[in-house]
């Protein structure tokens, strides 16, 4: 399948077109994979979620609508809380020895000093040139798999704060990666 | 609207994270469509999180490719026959649509199974309250009829006992059956007495006061007083509560002879 538009595929995906899915694996999968592995540090693990995440929007693409937002925004959301909602099961716990008591938050700060070889190279060149305050927040959020929520009262950011910050944020990465 | 203020607030990243409550989230829909520049706005956002996001891109292992793949052909071997045929479809619809209606129905129900037990308990309350009352009633009728057969009986004699300088308005009468020796007081007019005083009757048996036994002021039909034989006259007199073994002259309230018939 060569290039297409993203409305074109989303019909193929809504006609269960499975080629159309290969197409968005192809496309697609590295740039989710760079989301779910920073969020959960086991790469046998994050395998399997990211494949439960293409089958996930194989099986829910009904429910995507475009009128609400980008397919890849959508997709970017799936594999989010996929890799969120898996580092709170017992199984991911389990992996990391860590008590079944301790809460999502301080799971992943165990995990941080895992670094996978790979992290975070191609996005530290972009955050590195944002205010420590602004790349402090993405981190959190995008690599980390942090809620606004949590960040807010894990580092006592009050959560307007935290919307703005993440908004300066994205205004200066829109300049860097120079979209229009 | 300030658009660029509502911008500023970074409500839109919020949202794209899927960061807002669901009324969040239909409060920003709801404006993006009447606004053209929000939309731009959104379109630009999301943009830039897909560059930022393939920046961070990271290739996942080949298998998991092949692995995919090949579930969605086992997922489509299990389920493409139910899900293409109509009938299934039509079956799907007729259960949700049963469950829903079953669901309704049950809930509501529930709620007339609720009044109507509620209903049931304060009939079965007022019925109990009516056999109650119903009961007092007919203990009551009784009591009447058996206090009409004595005074109407011919067996029973009336001794009309009138109040002496004690209490002259005071009245009471006694039916005596002189066979059975039965003896029932009937108060006409007696005042109270306090809690430490009782009435006794005297039977005047050979010029000798008998106890007929002790009552309270109790206007309630006739009162069955002890059994007595041979009397000639009976009289009530204020004693201690519980009686005495004879009586305190001093305080006779009423008396009464038998009268001369046979």
């Amino acid at each position: 399948m060569p290039n297409i538009t993203e409305s074109e595929l989303v019909m193929k995906l809504k006609a269960r077109d499975k080629s159309s899915l290969e197409y968005l694996y192809d496309n697609y999968s590295a740039a989710l994979f760079g989301v779910i592995s920073r969020i959960i540090r086991n790469e046998k693990i994050a395998e399997e979620v990211l494949q439960d995440v293409f089958l996930k929007i194989w099986d829910r693409i009904s429910f995507y609508d475009p009128e609400k937002g980008r397919l890849f925004t959508w997709m970017l959301n799936v594999a989010r809380n996929q890799a969120i909602d898996r580092t709170r099961s017992r199984e991911i716990k389990n992996d990391k020895k860590t008590s079944e008591l301790e809460s999502f938050v301080s799971a992943i700060e165990a995990r941080g000093n895992e670094e996978l070889a790979t992290d975070a190279i191609g996005l530290d060149e972009v955050l590195n040139k944002l205010p420590e305050e602004q790349s402090f927040v993405v981190r959190q959020l995008y690599i980390k798999g942090y809620t606004h929520r949590e960040l807010a009262d894990e580092f006592d950011i009050p959560l307007g704060t935290v919307k703005t910050r993440l908004r300066l944020a994205m205004m200066e990465l829109r300049k860097q990666l120079d979209i229009k | 609207m300030n658009i660029e203020e509502y911008i500023s607030t970074g409500v839109l990243e919020a949202y794209v994270l899927g960061e807002l409550t669901p009324k969040q989230r239909l409060d920003v829909e709801s404006k993006l469509q009447q606004e053209p520049a929000l939309r731009e706005e959104l379109r630009v956002i999301e943009l830039t999180l897909e560059a930022f996001v393939h920046k961070g891109a990271f290739k996942p292992g080949d298998g998991v490719r092949s692995a995919l793949l090949s579930k969605l052909e086992v997922q489509k071997e299990a389920k493409v026959v139910p899900i293409n045929s109509q009938g299934a479809k039509l079956a799907m619809a007729a259960s949700v649509a049963i469950a829903l209606l079953t669901s309704y129905l049950s809930y509501y129900y529930y709620g007339q199974f609720q009044q109507t037990s509620q209903t049931l308990g304060n009939l079965v309350a007022q019925s109990q309250q009516l056999a109650q009352d119903y009961s007092v009633v007919n203990k009551r009728l009784d009591k009447m009829q058996s206090d009409l057969s004595i005074m109407g009986s011919a067996a029973f004699s009336r001794i009309i006992m009138k109040g002496t300088d004690n209490a002259p308005d005071a009245m009471a009468s006694v039916y005596w059956n002189s066979g059975t020796e039965e003896v029932y007081l009937s108060i006409h007019q007696m005042k109270t007495l306090t809690q430490e005083s009782q009435y006794q009757l005297w039977a005047i048996v050979e010029g000798k006061p008998v106890n007929a036994g002790v009552f309270d002021m109790n206007p309630g039909g006739l009162l069955a007083m002890k059994s007595v034989s041979g009397a000639s006259a009976f009289a009530v007199t204020v004693e201690p509560r519980g009686g005495m073994p004879t009586p305190n002259m001093a305080t006779m309230q009423v008396i009464g002879t038998m009268p001369k018939t046979s």
